[in-house]
């Protein structure tokens, strides 16, 4: 074997050979890593029918959810599309199963009075289910909108591409 | 039925912005299709909704983006087919040992280091939905990518076609792309084998049975293309139509078996007869239509999924500037390495290695991928066209700095003489041997 050849093989091992070994360790080494749940997609919404609308606040939350709720994920942060009766789109947390967002002050509430989305995610249940409510923060007489999500079954885009 | 009105409208606004920032480009020293790039961002909600929301909801409204994306995917399949058509695997077999050391380097370097980043990134930006093997490799397989056809472009507009420099990256950007699919494939099918109730085992062999089919037998079906012009100069508009058809064909086989349209056009292309003149002419047939109207509508669909605001905050902005340091380190270093160690003069090396850091419309055909089968979210989606955009935006300027064009004369006449001077060595053995 003349010197060029034994070189090349050397530099090949050590440039290729040897990361592709590093690459078979990462990808064991990943398998142990936890992603947050995956809620991105069409949920159908159900909010309970006995919510006081007393006060013009409450008017404001029972008007930002309809039948869906479209959410896009990316890892922890999420972006919500509340399909009122305006489209609003709101920026939200993950923590875990608990899911957080500010809907910021609605027309009716003031400005001391933001709008609060909380829920909690059901991981097990299959199709995926979502429960939680919105609620005014600093309104004692406000009541709050609960609801419950089902996630729709999601369409496996690759073939329309 | 499609708003006809809406899709012309959208048809016009989008040649004419592609072709107008494609002009401003060039003026200052960039490829057309990267300004081309640039406009397909702009028309989407990362500048043109966040500035005129209204104009953008009514110019394409979301009911008439399948529409857009339909036509921009035939456009994709054709130009497939013509990257598969110009790679011709022979430039790497003259390149040699620093060839094939340099173009493995310029995948396993980015790749690895991909991989290792997606450790990081795995948790903060995907969701259990998708496996951690699926995300690393694919986050490997579209930063180790680089962008064949703006690459060869280029080499053309600084005359480096002939060089040294030239036909090394020529054939080690082949090489990546040819790898990058497979690997793309194995992805793909990986993943859609999770949502398929057909065993994965079914469609690997079906892909090796349809590549041997398609490499041992069609191909040789395929050389009558070339005689045919070989004996008439021309191909007729029946036998253009009738490769066409096969093209499109090969996309279905591909897509049935579940992989992507995209790998079957590809496939045909790269099978293809390679002689230059023949080339050529298959390109200039099918090139004006496709670059001219149906990739730019491939940037605007682009575009439109791609939305910066989405990267909010000094976090998300730091993860997008790892993904750009991390592809950059991995393919511009790795290759560079290689091509010195190969025995290339340091700069000459570091001129190869901003060559394959080009990723530009290739990375945006996978990221597309990438986000139709969900394994990557739209805001890594954002991030990742962003290093393209970067990637390919750097080559240029990144290229004059380190490769003036005097020292690559010089080296181009160096390498001349090296192999005029070692033909007529050659010459003088043959002729003492036959005496």
């Amino acid at each position: 074997m003349s010197t060029t050849n034994r070189r090349f093989i050397i530099a090949y091992i050590l440039l290729v050979g040897v990361p592709l070994l590093g690459l078979g360790g990462v990808l064991k080494a990943g398998r142990h890593l936890r992603a947050p749940i995956s809620i991105d997609g069409t949920w159908k919404v159900e909010t309970r029918a006995n919510h006081a609308a007393a006060q013009p606040c409450d008017q404001a939350i029972a008007s930002l959810l309809n039948s869906s709720l479209v959410v896009s994920q990316s890892g922890k942060a999420l972006e919500l599309t509340l399909n009122g009766t305006s489209k609003t789109t709101v920026a939200a947390e993950l923590d875990g199963s608990e899911l957080r967002a500010s809907v910021g002050a609605r027309a009716g509430c003031s400005a001391e009075q933001p709008v609060m989305l909380m829920a909690s995610i059901d991981p097990k249940a299959e199709p995926k289910s979502l429960t939680g409510s919105f609620s005014v923060a600093n309104c004692a007489s406000c009541s709050p909108l609960e609801f419950r999500a089902v996630r729709q079954v999601k369409v496996q885009s690759g073939g329309e591409h | 039925m499609p708003n006809l009105f809406i899709l012309t409208l959208q048809l016009a606004l989008v040649l004419a912005v592609c072709r107008a920032v494609g002009w401003l480009f060039q003026k200052i020293g960039q490829p057309k299709v990267v300004g081309e790039m640039f406009a397909g961002i702009a028309l989407g909600p990362s500048l043109l909704g966040w500035i005129a929301p209204h104009a953008a909801a009514y110019l394409f409204p979301p009911s008439s983006l399948g529409f857009l994306n339909a036509l921009s995917q035939v456009g994709v399949v054709v130009f497939m087919f013509l990257v598969g058509l110009g790679i011709n695997p022979k430039e790497l077999q003259k390149e040699g040992h620093a060839a094939v050391l340099t173009s493995h380097v310029s995948i396993t370097a980015p790749f690895v280091l991909a991989a290792f980043l997606s450790l990081y990134l795995y948790p903060r930006l995907s969701d259990d939905s998708v496996h951690f093997t699926s995300f690393a490799l694919f986050m490997g397989a579209a930063m180790s990518i680089t962008a064949f056809p703006v690459l060869a472009r280029i080499l053309d507009e600084r005359n480096m076609l002939g060089s040294r420099l030239g036909t090394v990256a020529i054939a080690c950007a082949a090489v990546d792309d040819v790898t990058g699919w497979c690997i793309l494939a194995y992805i793909v099918v990986l993943i859609r084998a999770q949502h398929s109730s057909t065993s994965i085992w079914w469609t690997i062999g079906g892909i090796l049975v349809f590549g041997l089919a398609m490499i041992h037998g069609v191909r040789r079906l395929l050389r009558g293309f070339e005689r045919v012009y070989r004996a008439k100069g021309a191909i007729s508009e029946n036998l253009m139509a009738l490769m066409l058809l096969l093209v499109l064909a090969s996309s279905l086989f591909t897509e049935y078996l579940g992989i992507h349209l995209l790998f079957g056009a590809f496939l045909m292309g790269a099978i293809m007869p390679k002689e230059q003149k023949f080339v050529r002419y298959v390109l200039d047939r099918f090139e004006t239509i496709t670059i001219t109207l149906l990739l730019p509508l491939f940037f605007a669909f682009t575009g439109l999924r791609t939305n910066i605001a989405a990267v909010k905050g000094p976090e998300m902005w730091m993860y997008c500037g790892l993904i750009i340091l991390v592809a950059t380190m991995g393919k511009l270093g790795g290759s560079t390495l290689a091509a010195w160690l190969s025995g290339m003069p340091l700069r000459e090396a570091a001129g190869l290695g901003t060559l394959m850091n080009t990723r530009g419309l290739m990375e945006l055909v996978i990221l597309n991928i990438g986000l139709d089968i969900g394994v990557i979210s739209p805001t890594l989606f954002s991030m990742m066209v962003m290093m393209a955009l970067c990637t390919t935006f750097m080559t240029t300027p990144a290229l004059a700095l380190i490769c003036p064009n005097h020292v690559l004369q010089g080296s181009a006449d160096k390498a001349e003489a090296e192999r005029v001077g070692a033909a007529s060595m050659h010459l003088q053995n043959g002729e003492g041997a036959a005496a």
